[in-house]
């Protein structure tokens, strides 16, 4: 029998469908806070599927993953897009996705690496479908501190998770909300940041959202400093950590739009640091002081 | 020569910017700023292939320029677009 669950992330429906005996359910606890009555039409839909039924399969993209990144290639198919999954570069694919053209419905076989799959497949489809409402996905550690979210970006290995465990350390009431993939929307001109079931390696999902109060990007540096970007330096270090297909226009749309708006209302700030106490101190005290 | 398929020019807070936003350019992750007279070139020749002549023509068209000047600027331009690499020779 078919097991269908709802789940709400950031305001936003979304279904996945497989078979309710699957063990694959036990290993998606990361969903549970997600979990959602229903009452709402879902946003986008995944289900698992044995077959595939793909046709005029064209190369769209292939990426060029770093060192135990994962790897994701596209193809344009018949009727929509193929995602083909791959938990390291030089791992064969393990899970095929193809989405409609509207990224509204999704069907995913895998063959290995399953519960990697489905996590990838969900942050796909969630990140190209929700492009154009005001939504984006971002490659940041978020924590929450008086009320307000600051998210930590910066290229993979360069210590996003580092700065927000010296934050958990060192600022009084600091705490970790998600530690790689939150989800920024702006609701009634308010741009809020909302814990994901997608936190990367640290078993973080909770189901809640604050203000941001700030935005700031980590490069490793031999001292701590902290200066606070203009609009057009902030959208540019939003953008590049901002998840979303750049191909497709609508897609493009929806992504320059969010983060320019967020840009705009958010102070977006560069951290030189050390991986040290002091690098939490030095930004805190900058941050808070002007969220 | 021309521009490189993918860049897209966008406004933002008044500021041009070209960004890399076509499947070519996916993993181009950097953002060229320009100001109004660069994007009124960049405008002017996009998707289309032009020379340093053709940017000195929308120069003088628009701006109270002497040729000479112009010719000087276009070429300037030219130059920092093909080697920020979004306009290929």
């Amino acid at each position: 029998m078919i097991l269908k669950r709802s789940y709400r992330v950031a305001g936003h429906v979304f279904s996945l469908s497989l078979e309710s005996g699957d063990w694959i359910w036990d290993a998606l606890g990361n969903y549970e806070p997600f979990l959602f009555g229903g009452g709402e039409k879902d946003l986008f839909s995944l289900e698992l599927v044995q077959e595939l039924d793909v046709q005029d399969k064209r190369e769209l993209y292939v990426s060029n993953p770093g060192p135990g990144e994962q790897r994701i290639d596209i193809h344009t198919v018949d009727g929509g897009y193929l995602f083909e999954l791959a938990p390291l570069p030089d791992l064969p694919v393990c899970g095929w996705l193809k989405v409609t053209e509207d990224f509204s419905r999704g069907s995913l076989k895998t063959v290995s690496s399953r519960v990697f799959c489905v996590n990838n497949a969900l942050m796909l489809m969630y990140a190209f479908r929700t492009a154009g409402l005001d939504t984006i996905e971002i490659h940041a550690s978020c924590t929450v501190c008086d009320g307000r979210g600051f998210l930590f970006l910066g290229k993979s290995g360069t210590g996003k998770s580092t700065h927000s465990g010296l934050w958990l350390k060192n600022v009084p009431g600091a705490w970790l909300l998600n530690d790689d993939n939150p989800v920024i929307r702006i609701t009634d001109g308010i741009p809020r940041v909302y814990g994901t079931p997608w936190s990367g390696k640290t078993p973080c999902y909770v189901n809640d959202d604050y203000p941001v109060g700030a935005i700031v990007r980590i490069n490793r540096a031999p001292h701590d400093e902290i200066h606070r970007m203009g609009v057009v330096e902030g959208f540019a270090s939003l953008y590049s950590s901002a998840s979303g297909l750049r191909a497709l226009k609508p897609v493009a749309d929806g992504l320059f739009n969010t983060v320019s708006a967020v840009a705009q209302k958010v102070p977006c700030y560069v951290l030189d640091c050390l991986p040290d106490d002091e690098a939490a101190l030095v930004c805190s005290k900058e941050v808070l002081g002007n969220a | 020569m021309r521009i490189k398929e993918g860049f897209t020019l966008r406004s933002i807070v008044g500021q041009y910017v070209v960004i890399g936003e076509g499947i070519a350019q996916v993993d181009f992750n950097r953002m060229i700023t320009m100001n109004e007279s660069a994007a009124y070139l960049w405008q002017g020749v996009e998707g289309k292939d032009f020379t340093v002549e053709d940017l000195t023509r929308l120069l003088t068209d628009k701006y109270e320029v002497t040729g000479e000047k112009a010719s000087a600027d276009a070429a300037a331009i030219a130059r920092k677009w093909i080697d920020a690499g979004v306009v290929g020779e």
